[in-house]
């Protein structure tokens, strides 16, 4: 329960005070390419090395070089993100951020998180954005993409949920409360889980399970055969919230084409609407 | 669950709290409905890695399982969520939240567009390639039927 020193702190509260300051600074207001925006890129770089010198004090960032890389592409780019004046590079920047993230997933050993977000989020997702933006966006700049709502408030907003956080964040000690130390933890974890995967899974999965449950096995999770016991872990104990996540796709692919194909008939019905009043008036 | 593993925690943890952040200001402040579902998109980001992050510092999958749940609702989301955007789209002819202001509280007032500068017009530029090979000879009556190619 050791305080975060009073110099981290403040150099961390420096930080979150630059970023949100840049932020500001860089968000869409009206004006194009002037001095305020390369005073909030600086504040925006001064922040990103006062966050990795607090992050140094904090807790040996410096020791994950590969870490710090990473999350630099993270965060820097989803900053991007959502400063691009253009959605196209807003998306782009969102990738590259995404790649990032996939980085930090992977330095904590989800080696499967890893490589799924880059398949889905990057691979999927983020395609089928461009495809809207595609469909949608008119040529040149909008004006609602080179103005944005609020953006001092919303920055405010931000740096005070990230102080907040941070707060928390640094007060977390190695210390395990007493609510839920590890041994009556993983106990009771097990004896809770056991019963009714023994129950609801097959023989065999259940003699898997006895002879390996996942939980206990993983005490590091980077050894090796990590996604076959992620599988055994999600197929196992999860298996109920696997169906429910499979119903929820198929739900979410028919109301998709359900909305489409009702919103182009009250769009068809509101044409004719608007082609009969102009006939009425023609006559 | 070892303390040697807590800085990383700590760092992940941050990463997590940034991105979540900023999502959070990209979805306040935003206004391209395409920019404020991918804002929604980076706070989920920012969730995944907090949960990675205690997943490793416990040492069990419970985390990964629930990322991949969050997969899983944030592809469904932009399914449904992509539909209704081109729904709008469809609608106004614009990408703007503010088009839908109608809908707004009554007590908020009305979003009103203030006049912008003209965007500066000298045009990007773009790498050029060198040209290379014979120029293939072209069709006139061709070139009137596909004008865009």
């Amino acid at each position: 329960m050791n305080p975060v020193p009073l110099a981290s702190g403040g150099l961390l509260a420096g930080a979150i005070v630059a970023t949100a300051a840049s932020l500001w600074m860089l968000l869409p207001n009206g004006r194009e390419f002037q001095s305020t925006r390369r005073l909030g890129l600086l504040l925006g770089a001064a922040a990103m090395l006062a966050f990795v010198a607090a992050g140094r004090r904090l807790g040996g960032l410096g020791e994950e070089a590969v870490f710090l890389l990473v999350s630099l592409v993270a965060v820097v780019s989803a900053a991007a993100t959502i400063v691009s004046r253009s959605p196209v590079y807003a998306a782009i920047w969102f990738a590259l951020s995404l790649t990032g993230v996939a980085g930090v997933l992977l330095v904590l050993g989800a080696q499967f998180l890893g490589v799924a977000t880059i398949v889905v989020y990057a691979g999927a997702i983020l395609v089928m954005f461009l495809f809207v933006l595609m469909l949608a966006q008119p040529a040149g700049l909008a004006p609602y993409d080179r103005v944005s709502n609020e953006p001092f408030l919303a920055a405010l907003a931000g740096a005070v949920l990230l102080g907040v956080l941070s707060l928390s964040i640094g007060r977390l000690s190695a210390g395990v409360p007493a609510c839920c130390a590890p041994p009556a933890r993983a106990a009771a974890a097990g004896a809770a889980t056991d019963a009714p995967t023994a129950a609801g899974t097959t023989p065999a999965a259940a003699a898997d399970l006895a002879a390996g449950p996942p939980a206990a096995v993983a005490a590091d999770p980077l050894s090796d055969n990590q996604v076959a016991r992620l599988g055994a872990e999600l197929f196992g104990r999860h298996l109920v919230a696997v169906e429910a996540a499979g119903v929820l796709l198929l739900v979410a692919l028919i109301g998709a084409i359900a909305i489409v194909s009702r919103g182009e008939a009250a769009l068809a019905a509101e044409a004719d609407a608007v082609r009969a009043a102009d006939r009425r008036t023609s006559r | 669950m070892n303390a040697a593993s807590l800085p990383l925690l700590q760092n992940a943890l941050t990463v997590g709290a940034i991105l979540f952040s900023l999502g959070l200001v990209g979805i306040l402040t935003r206004r391209n409905l395409i920019v404020m579902f991918l804002a929604a998109e980076m706070m989920l980001q920012g969730i995944s890695v907090s949960l990675v992050a205690w997943s490793r510092y416990h040492g069990d999958f419970g985390g990964h399982v629930l990322v991949i749940f969050v997969l899983t609702v944030a592809a469904c989301e932009a399914a449904v969520a992509l539909v209704f955007v081109l729904q709008a789209f469809s609608r106004t002819g614009r990408l703007d939240a503010a088009a839908w202001q109608s809908l707004r509280e009554a007590t908020v007032g009305r979003t009103i567009d203030r006049e912008l500068p003209a965007v500066d017009t000298v045009p990007p530029r773009f790498p050029t390639l060198t040209p290379a090979g014979v120029q293939p000879a072209t069709d006139a009556d061709d070139a009137l039927e596909r004008e865009h190619v």
